[in-house]
């Protein structure tokens, strides 16, 4: 226990009952839920950072593509943004899951196992596959880039289309290629238009971020459920009853506070972009 | 059986459950459309306790996961089973999910509208109601014939992205609470119906598939009441397809 090795003189400060619960909140399953955020967290960034990324590259697809790259990066948009993310974000991995079975079942499976196993899945039992926790962490950050990629790439074009024109017409005429264009002027001056949009995103990446337990991965939410649930054991009989609801109210103050310094650290992003765009200053808030 | 027959075989099979996402949608709308337009006036409230509380609702639920809140408040609500609901004999209705997850839902979407609502009432052109005073109109008659008609159409077509978003956060609603018999919604029928036979492609994807419709039939439906509410203006203003939401913290 942490707690023994507190010097007596505190001990005694503090008194029995807070000790007692000092060292609750701080025996050793304790200590693996508060490690359990970084699961959580690499969720996050890991799955914004894709999200980014996909999110332009369907943006640049959806404006300039040629027409059959038009048309996906359009209909990817509109479908992902039309189901619930949750649904999306079981299926992605699943799907991803059955894609590798498949390939792999074409190594390992003979003709006869496959007859076996005719009209069920997987083709065969050899071809069963299943991931370990952290590659169900990499496919789940994955499916949160490909939903929220599509949120993305909509900020992005509308920013795109929120640059003025006489900044870009300018840039053509000190003879800059468009190429140029797009890049030192165009796509620079996009992101104090697509800040407040992507900020949403993000929020919206943060509390998607609590249906990691949905895939099996022990992360904060995953723990916090173990760990509210009536505990009984051996040694010590009832521990505490069903204390599940405090649990997760320590669950929602935890996403309060990320959101509440993401929404600090935006603003100050968003105050150093818009230094020296007035016209900014008035639309991007 | 070709794959066609599969299909509409899914199709009719999930017909049901989606009754059960409509129904979510469609109990928790109404309560937290009135809830809504109190927290925006109490955002908007010079009493500074108003304020403070509005603001500190509003932040909160906005500020955490719909899939925690529901966790949250189904345990709460679990833990007060024994000492409050059984002796009064509601248990059975309180802990219903068809009661419980419409209040939960409505507890949430509550936020998200007054935050729409905030927003459309800071933006009432204050010219109107500054006539409607120097005609000598009350308080409520200020509001209902000058601020709430004013409020309501600059604040509809968010408000309508609110609305197909709330209808897809119906999706999480069965994964806390408990299954009562047969009553599964879209998402939890694909997800038992995936682990029968394995079929990811057909049983999510039919369950998107009514997620998707459904929302389109959201959007169209609010399209014709927004152009209702505009019909006194000269050039017709339709409401443009778009899902983009007023979300997160701006």
């Amino acid at each position: 226990m942490l707690v023994d090795i507190l010097p007596q003189g505190l001990k005694d400060f503090l008194g029995q009952d807070l000790v007692f619960w000092l060292g609750y909140i701080s025996n050793g399953k304790h200590l693996n839920w508060y490690a359990s955020v970084q699961y959580t967290l690499a969720a996050m960034v890991l799955g914004a950072a894709i999200a980014l990324v996909v999110g332009l590259v369907a943006a640049a697809a959806r404006s300039n593509g040629p027409l059959p790259l038009r048309w996906f990066a359009a209909a990817y948009i509109n479908i992902v943004r039309g189901v619930p993310d949750v649904l999306f974000f079981l299926f992605f991995p699943l799907a991803f899951e059955q894609a590798v079975e498949w390939v792999y079942s074409f190594q390992v499976c003979t003709p006869e196992t496959l007859a076996l196993n005719a009209g069920r899945w997987p083709p065969c039992d050899a071809a069963n596959i299943s991931f370990s926790s952290f590659g169900y962490l990499i496919l789940a950050s994955v499916s949160l880039g490909l939903v929220y990629g599509a949120f993305v790439a909509s900020v992005i074009a509308g920013a795109l289309r929120a640059v003025p024109a006489g900044q870009l017409e300018a840039a053509r005429a000190y003879g800059m290629t468009r190429m140029q264009v797009l890049r030192r002027v165009h796509i620079r001056q996009m992101w104090v238009y697509a800040l407040p949009g992507i900020a949403n995103v993000w929020m919206s990446i943060v509390k998607a971020t609590s249906l990691l337990s949905l895939l099996q991965i022990l992360d904060f939410v995953a723990w916090a459920q173990r760990l509210g649930a009536a505990n009984f054991s051996r040694a010590a009989g009832l521990v505490h009853d069903d204390w599940r609801w405090r649990y997760y109210f320590v669950l929602l103050v935890f996403y309060i506070l990320v959101t509440f310094v993401s929404e600090k650290i935006f603003g100050a992003i968003g105050r150093r972009l818009r230094r020296g765009m007035p016209l900014a200053e008035q639309n991007a808030t | 059986m070709t794959a066609l027959d599969v299909l509409i075989g899914e199709v009719v099979r999930m017909a049901p459950a989606a009754l059960f996402n409509i129904y979510f949608a469609v109990a928790a709308i109404p309560a937290g459309f009135g809830f809504a337009i109190l927290l925006a006036l109490g955002k908007n409230s010079p009493n500074q306790i108003v304020n403070r509380l509005s603001r500190a609702y509003i932040y909160f639920f906005r500020g955490s996961p719909f899939f925690i809140q529901l966790f949250a408040f189904y345990s709460l609500v679990l833990a007060f089973n024994l000492s409050t609901w059984k002796p009064l004999g509601i248990d059975g209705f309180v802990l219903h999910p068809l009661f419980l997850g419409p209040a939960i839902l409505a507890l949430n979407t509550t936020a998200y509208t007054a935050e729409i609502f905030y927003g459309a009432l800071i933006t009432v052109p204050r010219g109107e109601v500054e006539a409607a005073r120097a005609y000598g109109m009350s308080r409520r008659q200020r509001f209902w014939s000058v601020t709430w008609p004013n409020l309501i159409r600059i604040a509809w077509p968010a408000y309508t992205n609110e609305v197909v978003f709330l209808f897809q956060a119906t999706a999480l609603v069965y994964f806390t609470l408990p299954v009562i018999g047969d009553q599964r919604d879209l998402m939890n029928l694909a997800e038992v119906l995936f682990q029968r036979d394995y079929n990811v492609f057909l049983h999510f994807g039919v369950a998107a598939g009514y997620f998707l419709v459904i929302s389109f039939a959201i959007f169209y439906l609010f399209g014709l009441i927004y152009r209702r509410l505009m019909r006194h203006l000269p050039q017709e203003r339709r409401l443009k397809f778009s899902w983009r939401r007023v979300q997160g913290l701006s």
